[in-house]
C-alpha cells in the first residue's frame, strides 16, 4: 500500500543541526558552552554559535521532548531575519540533511532535487530491490 | 527487479511530506521509520490509491469557464 505522511520536524539530532547552521552561514561549536546575552549574562547550551554582535545563539537538549531548543536573548536578536523565520529555515535545512543521510543509509540514491517557487525542496530517491 | 521510489517535499517551514510510490516494501518502511525517528512526529498518514500519481490523473484538463 502506498502512503503519504506529513511530519512536523523537530531538531532531534546534533549532526544535521550543525550542518543546517553551517548552511545558513553560521559556525556552530559543539559541546557544553556558555551563551552570552544581556549585560554579559550567560546560560549553558549544548552547542552554540558565537556572535560578535547581539546575543549568541545556543541550542540546549531538552530530554523531555527529545529535541534541541534555541536559547538566546531575544532582546539582543541581531540576525538578518526574525527569529521565527530563522527557526523555519533552520528546520528546513535540518530536514534536508536528515532525509538525505537516512536515504543513503537505507540504500536509496538521490535521483532528483529541485526547489519550487514557494521555497519547498523536492527530493526523489530510488532504490532497486532484488 | 522493482524500483522503489520515495518523494519528499520539504516545506519552507520545515514540515516534511513523504510519498511512497508503488507497493510499499520492507525497504520503504525501514526508511520511513528511520526518518520519523530523526525528524519527529507524524501529523498525518494516509493511504494513497495507486492511481493517485499517474499521468492520467495529472493531465486532467481544467474546466474552461464559459464566457
Amino acid at each position: 500500500m502506498s502512503h503519504f505522511s506529513t511530519v512536523r520536524t523537530e531538531l532531534r539530532q546534533r549532526d544535521p543541526l550543525m550542518a543546517a547552521l553551517r548552511d545558513l552561514g553560521y559556525e556552530p561549536e559543539s559541546g557544553s558552552r556558555p551563551v552570552r546575552g544581556y549585560r554579559g549574562q550567560t546560560v549553558d547550551a549544548d552547542l552554540a554559535v558565537k556572535m560578535t554582535e547581539g546575543s549568541d545563539l545556543g541550542f540546549r537538549w531538552n530530554a523531555s521532548t527529545g529535541s534541541y531548543e534555541l536559547v538566546t536573548d531575544l532582546d539582543l536578536w541581531r540576525q538578518p531575519i526574525p527569529v521565527e523565520r530563522f527557526l523555519q529555515r533552520l528546520t528546513q535545512r535540518y530536514a534536508l540533511h536528515t532525509v538525505l543521510s537516512a536515504s543513503v543509509e537505507e540504500g536509496f540514491a538521490l535521483s532528483e532535487q529541485t526547489t519550487t517557487q514557494d521555497g519547498s525542496i523536492e527530493l526523489v530517491v530510488t532504490r532497486w530491490d532484488a | 527487479m522493482p524500483q522503489r521510489t520515495l518523494r519528499f517535499r520539504i516545506r519552507p517551514d520545515g514540515r516534511v511530506e513523504e510519498r511512497v510510490e508503488g507497493v510499499e516494501g520492507e525497504a520503504c518502511l525501514g526508511l520511513t521509520e528511520r526518518l520519523e525517528a530523526a525528524l519527529g512526529s507524524v501529523e498525518r498518514r494516509e493511504a494513497t490509491s495507486e492511481a493517485y500519481g499517474t499521468q492520467a490523473a495529472q493531465t486532467q484538463p481544467l474546466p474552461v469557464e464559459q464566457l
